[in-house]
């Protein structure tokens, strides 16, 4: 190996002087495993080096030499949402997204590619229009200039949390993320479809915020078996519920939509404001097309309301009892006309 | 050891076969001091699936090992010599609830919680529930025949096993047991597979008994001054034929260690001791407290708070529930390691194995603490120390020769509910001896190969701390 090639080598490995400081606190990791529940991507991926415990294991390789680091080990390390459920319920208090972010620096100072969780723009459809920096709030995004006139946006790969209210923010559609992790809004709408019409007894939708009240992950298969008038989306940030989604909910047979968001001053993202706003136009929107408006119900939880939501949710499936489906024959005549 | 990763991919599907050391580093760790690197992870949804799989095993005679949640204590899902993990997650789905024969029908990697959660709006249960429920499979539960908080009334996964299917090391499917409670139909293979730790065959699917929920639940909590005060008051519970739903024992470290993790403000008192009954008839309910209740203040236990709501119930059990991980916060510089976890003692033992434990700890230089379902004579302790010196892992050994050698000396049994597996393995075949040539026969009969996790249980190593790499850096 040559000089270079040894450069090369050594910038690749990397060495962890961010991620070395926590060896302690990774140690205190008993490794029950009890992250996996709490673990979005887990139910996701369904690998356990998707969960907290599997990445607090590669960055424990890694910073004792046991393992190299690899584009799959980075793979895994850059896919997390910070939901900070691993960080918030774990008993031997380990500070799971704060080791995370430092590995996430090393990695990208040792020079690999990083796309996981992360966000992309396409600079093609971008305006630099400067939406999606005022909706980050990690200042993950910023301008910057490339040329005489010219400027793009440009994504911090460390600070960006894969929350995605800029994805649903961009005007252009020009911010994406990657399909496979059950988040991206293609993914949301074929989950919706495939509920309803799994279930034809289901009356509603419920978008539940991952942050607020984590409504707790199922890992097994039974819905052939327990069926709920409802079924449960785990979206991230009610701010990421976009509009045609909950039309979409409608279109599917559903009777009503419910958003489960923070309430407003406890939101990590400033995304329940949108939500509030988005919301309020839709139900002018459902009015106008001569349906119910208390069709969509936005409501507040904060963490371990979990009672709150169960009756909240009751009361609504009661309410579109009463209300029953919605004539489709008017929305079409509406709309059309 | 060459394995065809083309021909496992065949069978499962690309996407769920991987030997990118990205996973094999996590499948190789579990909630045990060990470590060791499979070959491959190999990810099945079917049962025909698992046959061709171990069939493909057995004729290349490579390890196969299966896992559940990898929440096992001791290492039984460590692939000591490599070879395949066979991850059963994806074989998921409960089959069948039937009120009518009180069974449940599932697959291996069904989530206990999952199934309690499932059962619920019929008012049925599954009892066994150990702490880990929330992620624990069912499938890894009947490997370690687990129990929990409620086995003090309800008994352990045993119990609860009516019928299973079984993969064999030769790729066979066989059925065991029946649907009826009872049989007596020649051995009981199905109660064989209960505990072997993956060692006999791979449960593919399992039926289980349910029982209905009961009305009412009352939880009781008592703070002692003495540990060993508690220790006899809970003896007493149970020889006084007290029918508790939950009896639980938590010493002073284990109440600082929550405390510090959680910020609970549990009185910092020697020990409390948490006693539940429940019933469909609250006047019942309520009897069979008011006597443990008389019990535990006969033993001076102090400050008795009770509740029916579940809100408070759950506020109360809180600090127990996470007990186990939030011993790595009782002390700057020592963590919790997963050893001596799960003794068993007869009832009358309580106290005194309490005071043993904590005897023993301190004369080595580690620190214990003493909890656990001491109504069902279950004693958790962990070893915690420094794991980065050398030293410390020589103390350990020490408490764990000179510990076992007392509880096997009362009675007593080397693990109550997480199984043997690799670190418990040397002081249960030093008391066990007699019966390790039974057990090798077994294996051998249905395993002749050896590719069903091997060197486990009865063949594990006779040293623990070599046994595998230690999952910290030592020195």
């Amino acid at each position: 190996m040559g000089i270079m090639g040894k450069l090369f080598y050594y910038k690749k490995k990397g060495n962890f002087k961010r991620s070395k400081k926590w060896e302690g606190e990774l140690n205190k990791c008993i490794r029950c495993g009890y992250c996996y529940e709490l673990c979005p991507l887990f139910k996701s991926q369904n690998w356990e080096s998707d969960t907290p415990r599997g990445k607090l294991l590669l960055i424990y390789g890694m910073i004792n030499s046991e393992i190299e680091p690899n584009q799959e080990i980075v793979d895994k390390i850059f896919q997390c949402f910070y939901c900070k459920n691993c960080s918030d319920n774990c008993s031997a208090g380990v500070p799971v997204t704060d080791i995370l972010t430092d590995a996430r620096a090393d990695l990208i100072e040792a020079g690999f590619e990083v796309e996981g969780t992360i966000v992309k723009i396409n600079e093609d459809l971008c305006s630099v229009c400067g939406v999606c920096l005022s909706v980050c709030k990690y200042d993950a995004l910023s301008i910057e200039k490339v040329g005489k006139d010219e400027n793009k946006i440009v994504v911090d790969k460390v600070e960006c949390r894969g929350c995605g209210l800029c994805v649903s923010a961009c005007p252009s559609g020009a911010i994406s993320q990657k399909e496979g992790c059950e988040i991206t809004l293609p993914e949301l709408h074929t989950k919706v479809s495939s509920l309803l019409k799994e279930n034809k007894d289901m009356k509603a939708i419920v978008f539940c915020c991952n942050w607020s009240l984590f409504p707790g992950m199922q890992l097994s298969e039974y819905q052939n078996l327990v069926k709920t008038p409802y079924g449960l989306i785990v979206s991230m940030c009610s701010g990421r519920v976009a509009p045609e989604l909950v039309l979409n909910a409608f279109e599917e047979g559903a009777w009503g939509v419910m958003v489960a968001g923070c309430p407003p001053e406890e939101c990590d993202h400033d995304g329940n404001y949108k939500t509030r706003r988005r919301l309020v136009l839709l139900r002018n929107m459902l009015k106008e097309l001569n349906i119910e408006p208390e069709r969509i119900k936005l409501d507040w939880f904060s963490t371990r309301e979990s009672a709150k939501l169960t009756k909240s949710i009751d009361d609504f499936i009661e309410k579109l009892e009463k209300l029953g489906p919605i004539k489709k024959m008017e929305i079409t005549k509406k709309v059309g006309g | 050891m060459k394995i065809d990763v083309e021909k496992l991919k065949s069978i499962v599907g690309e996407k769920n076969v991987s030997n990118n050391i990205a996973d094999l580093y996590v499948y190789g760790s579990d909630a045990s001091v060990h470590q060791a690197l499979p070959a491959v992870i190999v990810r099945p949804k079917t049962i025909e699936e698992v046959q061709k799989i171990v069939r493909y095993a057995n004729k290349n005679k490579i390890p196969v090992v299966p896992r559940g949640a990898g929440s096992g204590t001791s290492g039984h899902t460590v692939p000591i010599d490599g070879g395949i993990i066979l991850d059963m997650k994806r074989m998921n789905r409960i089959i069948e609830i039937n009120p009518q024969d009180m069974l449940v029908r599932v697959e291996p990697g069904v989530v206990d919680d999952d199934l309690n959660r499932a059962l619920r709006p019929f008012g049925l249960f599954y009892p066994p529930a150990p702490a880990s429920s929330r992620i624990a499979t069912i499938g890894g539960e009947i490997a370690a025949n687990a129990s929990g908080v409620r086995s003090v009334k309800y008994g352990a996964t045993r119990d609860y096993v009516m019928a299973m299917k079984v993969v064999l090391a030769n790729g066979k499917l066989v059925n065991l047991g029946s649907n009826t409670r009872v049989h007596s139909s020649g051995y009981q293979l199905e109660r064989l597979i209960v505990g072997s730790e993956g060692t006999l065959g791979i449960v593919v699917e399992a039926t289980m008994g349910i029982i209905p929920l009961p009305k009412f639940r009352c939880l009781a909590v008592a703070n002692f001054d003495k540990l060993e005060d508690a220790g006899n008051a809970i003896s007493e519970i149970i020889s006084s034929g007290s029918q508790p739903s939950l009896l639980e024992l938590m010493d002073k470290i284990g109440i600082i260690a929550v405390n510090k993790a959680m910020d609970l403000k549990i009185p910092e008192v020697e020990a409390i001791i948490m006693f539940e009954a429940d019933g469909n008839v609250k006047e019942a309910v309520d009897f069979e407290i008011q006597k443990m209740k008389k019990i535990c203040e006969k033993y001076g236990g102090k400050n008795v708070k009770m509740s029916y709501d579940l809100a408070e119930r759950t506020r109360l059990f809180s600090g127990r529930k996470k007990l186990f991980a939030s011993l790595s916060r009782y002390k700057e510089g020592i963590i919790c390691t997963d050893l001596a976890d799960d003794m068993g003692v007869p009832n009358s033992k309580i106290a005194v194995t309490a005071k043993k434990i904590h005897e023993i700890a301190e004369r080595n230089n580690v620190i214990m603490a003493v909890y656990g379902h001491c109504g069902s004579g279950v004693i958790h302790t962990k070893i915690m120390l420094d794991p980065k010196k050398k030293s410390q892992w020589k103390d350990a050994e020490r408490v764990i020769d000179e510990l076992y050698d007392y509880v096997h000396s009362v009675g007593g049994v080397t693990s109550a509910e997480h199984g043997i597996g690799l670190s418990k393995a040397p002081p249960w075949k030093k008391a066990r001896a007699d019966i390790l040539p039974v057990m090798r026969s077994i294996k051998k009969a249905l395993d002749p190969n050896n590719i069903l996790n091997p060197h486990k249980l009865h063949d594990a190593p006779d040293d623990w701390v070599k046994a595998t790499k230690l999952r910290y850096k030592v020195g």
